[in-house]
């Protein structure tokens, strides 16, 4: 973390891609990296400065991105650090669910349209399930 | 922050602008695009009032850019690729000879910059590659803080990594200032904007907050449970509208839930599913394009 701040390189992996917006895509990114464990719960999220110089974002769009998640409780916003990753919390299961939902629909017409069986979407999903949930043990250790 | 009123100016006979008029908001990061030979150029000059404008006017920093002092200019940042830097120069030479016009040029700012970017502070600026030019006349137009930055093309031509270092540097500062950047490439100029203004032929098409442009602009397309014809009307709001076997595509400018469902609901045949998605600024541009040259062709 503290490195990543000496060389001016944020964790978030971003790669403008063209037929979306900006906001939409670099929300994206922020959850990935919070729910990835890219990002510790209690530790300080990069500043707007930081974000804009490293993702090429104006600051003011960087701004509306952590008011953003600010207001989804993925970040609190703490005097005199500026923000930090939130607790992953226990009850946001509706907003949850709704999240998935769209991806979920997304995935599924994505695996039909290349031709994948429902076990392989299955498979996969657990596969990446365990990744995930190996990297949330580390942070926790 | 810069306000433009029907701003019109012919070369001999070739009309650049037609009535141009815009206004740039204090703090933002505005936009001006449209293709080669839109004008853009040509309004970046009568503002800085390095041409004149044959009628309209335009206010900058709260001055008719016609009377535009140093007062102003020392608070005003211009980077350009056809910008003029005197010969025989180095680069450290032209620091050294801009330091005293601004009174809040900052010697550390300054030595940032010069670091950031990689500049040659010994080599002769006319001997400088396009995309280290461009670098040092950055370098040159940021560290007196300026109020308005003005970028005309700034990033046509430069290699990835060099658009890299200088966007980084730019933004670094943009939460400071006002800017204005003309481009006639959408897609590099996404994320630096806030604001954006499409300019064509001389006038402006529209302009808006990029916030605004991505909440009002929707990609649709409506499965039906039968074979799709085009529908006999449709909202004025419905941009593109086409059908493709069993879908109607259409580009929805005016988006809302509640008026979507209502317009979808009147089209022919049950609805299987619909898929609304945002849109980047490319494919709004696009959309946009394609309607007014529709309409045009309609007309004709």
């Amino acid at each position: 973390m503290f490195l990543c701040h000496i060389a001016n390189v944020t964790p978030l992996r971003f790669e403008l891609r063209p037929g979306e917006p900006i906001f939409d895509q670099l929300v994206f990114a922020a959850k990935r990296a919070i729910v990835g464990g890219d990002f510790e719960p209690g530790r300080p999220f990069p500043s707007v400065r930081s974000l804009a110089a490293d993702l090429k974002i104006h600051p003011n769009t960087v701004h509306k991105v952590i008011q953003h998640l600010i207001q989804e409780k993925l970040l609190e916003p703490r005097p005199g650090i500026g923000t930090v990753v939130a607790e992953p919390p226990a009850a946001r299961a509706r907003e949850q669910k709704r999240l998935l939902q769209k991806e979920a629909e997304q995935l599924v017409i994505e695996a039909r349209r290349v031709g994948l069986a429902l076990p392989d979407v299955l498979r996969e999903i657990e596969t990446q399930w365990v990744r995930i949930e190996k990297q949330w043990e580390v942070i926790r250790k | 922050m810069i306000h433009a009123r029907n701003l019109a100016k012919s070369f001999r006979r070739r009309r650049a602008l037609g009535g141009l008029s815009f206004s740039v908001p204090e703090g933002s990061a505005y936009a001006l695009i449209g293709p080669n030979g839109a004008g853009k150029s040509t309004t970046i000059r009568i503002l800085m009032n390095i041409l004149e404008a044959d009628s309209g006017s335009a206010e900058i920093l709260g001055v008719d850019s016609r009377r535009i002092s140093p007062r102003q200019l020392a608070q005003i940042g211009y980077v350009s690729e056809y910008q003029f830097f005197p010969p025989g120069l180095t680069v450290a030479d032209y620091l050294a000879y801009l330091r005293p016009f601004y009174p809040t040029w900052d010697r550390d700012l300054e030595t940032s910059l010069v670091r950031d970017l990689h500049l040659p502070l010994d080599r002769f600026i006319s001997e400088l590659s396009h995309g280290m030019r461009m670098k040092a006349a950055l370098a040159f137009a940021l560290p007196f803080r300026p109020r308005l930055l003005i970028l005309d093309e700034p990033l046509s031509g430069l290699d990835a990594l060099v658009r890299d270092e200088f966007l980084a540097r730019l933004l670094e500062q943009a939460g400071e200032m006002t800017i204005l950047v003309s481009s006639h490439e959408l897609t590099e100029i996404e994320g630096l904007a806030t604001h954006v203004g499409f300019i064509d032929e001389g006038r402006l098409l529209f302009e808006e907050s990029m916030s605004d442009l991505a909440a009002r602009f929707r990609e649709v397309h409506v499965t039906l449970d039968r074979e799709a014809s085009p529908p006999g009307s449709a909202p004025a709001e419905w941009l593109n509208l086409r059908t493709m076997g069993n879908v109607v595509m259409f580009v929805d400018s005016r988006f809302s839930e509640d008026r979507l469902r209502s317009g979808i609901a009147a089209l022919p045949g049950g609805v299987r599913s619909v898929d609304a998605r945002p849109m980047s600024l490319r494919s709004i541009f696009t959309a946009l394009a394609i309607s007014t040259r529709d309409a045009a062709e309609r007309r004709i």
